[in-house]
């Protein structure tokens, strides 16, 4: 069975190019172009990962990864986002969040790092 | 003049039908003035509607493409069956007719580039080239438009094309200042070993902003650092204050001795600068120099030596000067007062009674 990815990103280009690329690796992948619709996509599906950047409308990124980590804290998260700053990476791994990845970023290893946090979120469940 | 124009208006009002030229002169100039409003009204709001119009359709135009341009990179970066030399062939014959459509294009490929690295940014440049957009870039460089000249070098510079330096070197001493910048930024990051080759052609002054953007530049700069004492005897002052300041920012002591020289330059701009660069370096030998001259210095200057004695001078220093301060210059006695507190040291010791008239408490820190 397919994994199901959420993806939640505002700019149309990276998530048509995500989608693309995860839908390739074989992946079922969800869009969500703001932290509001991604809640409500999470409210109807469930998911396996989410992918997903700091700034966005309506929701802010860390109010949601807050969100999900109190009502869905088995889904891994691995955020996409242009901040490089040390502070804002290390709040987000104190929210929580599995992985960050910093824009530009590489297609081919962002695949693997879904991969690698795929694996180890089934391990834990194991566990 | 007036005569002459009531005589137009009376022949103009004598061509019009009878059932107007019949009417009080008043009113026909009222009706004639009506009727030509009315048709400059016309043709303003027709062309308001044509601007609108042709803006939707531009607006359309690219919503469209900008999908189909995305869905065509996905496919180019990501799908392994994908044939590209055909593929890119076919998608250029078909949707990239128009200059607008090659603009959209190209827009395109920057966010894209903005977003991704590694082995998808050569794979944008192929996509670039597929296109036939280097070109295109390049007639826009050719343009006299000098707004199309900077956003073709800023295309250049974020996708890292190559092009004729010839044309990147014209723009150096250009009058439009963000052209000039867009072609010290290109030149810069594209070199492999000069990056501030540029300043042996500039020969206008580099501005403050111009300054930074340089030095910006070189902070993301991938090479090795230029030695920048190669540009403190250019023509142009600003291009050696710049080198001085990053003299100082980049720790190349090796260039403190021409440094010193410069504290005996003519011009004092570059003797400021040689002092706050020599001070950034903490550079001991500058302090007996600083004193020797200190008379003689404009204002602002003897500002420069009474910080630098704050920042590495002593008692000593402070001792010398205070014997050549002057009452005139109140912004220089709380200079020196502040120095003296930062020392811990009672200012009036070392002037005059004539200069206790500001008192510590009211000093502005």
């Amino acid at each position: 069975m397919k994994k199901k990815i959420l993806v939640i990103e505002d700019n149309p280009m990276v998530v048509k190019s995500l989608e693309f690329k995860l839908t390739k690796e074989g992946y079922e992948v969800t869009t969500a172009i703001d932290g509001r619709s991604a809640m409500e996509e999470l409210e109807t599906n469930s998911f396996d990962l989410i992918l997903t950047d700091l700034m966005l409308p309506f929701v802010s990124g860390s109010q949601l990864i807050e969100h999900i980590k109190k009502n869905y804290p088995t889904i891994p998260i691995i955020v996409l986002s242009t901040a490089t700053q040390e502070d804002i990476i290390t709040d987000a791994f104190n929210m929580g969040v599995d992985d960050f990845i910093s824009k530009p970023f590489s297609p081919n290893e962002l695949t693997l790092r879904v991969k690698r946090s795929l694996g180890a979120s089934k391990k834990n469940i194991h566990s | 003049m007036l005569d002459h124009n009531m005589m137009l208006l009376h022949l103009t009002m004598g061509n019009l039908p009878f059932y107007i030229s019949d009417l009080p002169v008043v009113l026909e100039i009222n009706l004639v003035m009506t009727m030509v409003f009315v048709v400059l009204t016309i043709l303003l709001l027709s062309l308001i509607l044509y601007l609108r119009v042709h803006k939707n359709s531009q607006n359309h135009r690219r919503k469209k493409l900008n999908l189909f341009i995305i869905d065509f990179i996905n496919n180019y970066l990501f799908n392994e069956d994908f044939d590209k030399e055909k593929e890119t062939r076919n998608f250029k014959n078909r949707h990239l007719r128009t200059s607008l459509d090659k603009q959209i294009a190209i827009d395109q490929i920057l966010v894209f580039a903005e977003n991704l690295k590694g082995e998808s940014s050569a794979s944008l440049k192929e996509v670039f080239y597929g296109f036939g957009l280097k070109e295109f870039l390049l007639t826009k460089l050719t343009s006299k438009a000098w707004y199309k000249q900077a956003k073709a070098l800023n295309v250049a510079y974020q996708l890292n094309l190559e092009i004729p330096m010839t044309l990147v070197d014209s723009l150096f001493n250009t009058n439009y200042k963000k052209l000039r910048q867009q072609a010290f930024l290109y030149y810069l990051h594209m070199s492999t070993e000069n990056p501030l080759g540029f300043l042996d052609k500039v020969e206008i002054p580099l501005t403050l902003w111009e300054q930074i953007y340089i030095e910006n530049g070189l902070k993301s700069y991938d090479g090795e650092t230029p030695d920048f004492s190669k540009w403190l005897h250019h023509d142009i002052s600003s291009v050696v204050i710049f080198c001085m300041k990053m003299i100082a920012d980049y720790n190349q002591f090796e260039h403190i001795p021409i440094l010193l020289r410069f504290l005996h330059h003519q011009n004092p701009e570059l003797r400021q600068q040689a002092i706050i660069s020599l001070r950034k370096m903490e550079e001991p030998e500058l302090l007996p120099i600083l004193i020797h001259n200190f008379n003689e210095e404009t204002l602002l200057i003897k500002h420069e030596i009474l910080k630098t004695i704050g920042k590495i001078g002593s008692e000593k220093h402070l001792k010398s000067i205070g014997k050549f301060m002057v009452t005139e210059e109140p912004s220089l006695e709380v200079e020196f007062k502040k120095v003296a507190l930062q020392k811990n040291l009672e200012a009036s010791h070392f002037l005059g009674a004539n200069f206790n008239t500001i008192k510590y408490d009211n000093l502005p820190y």
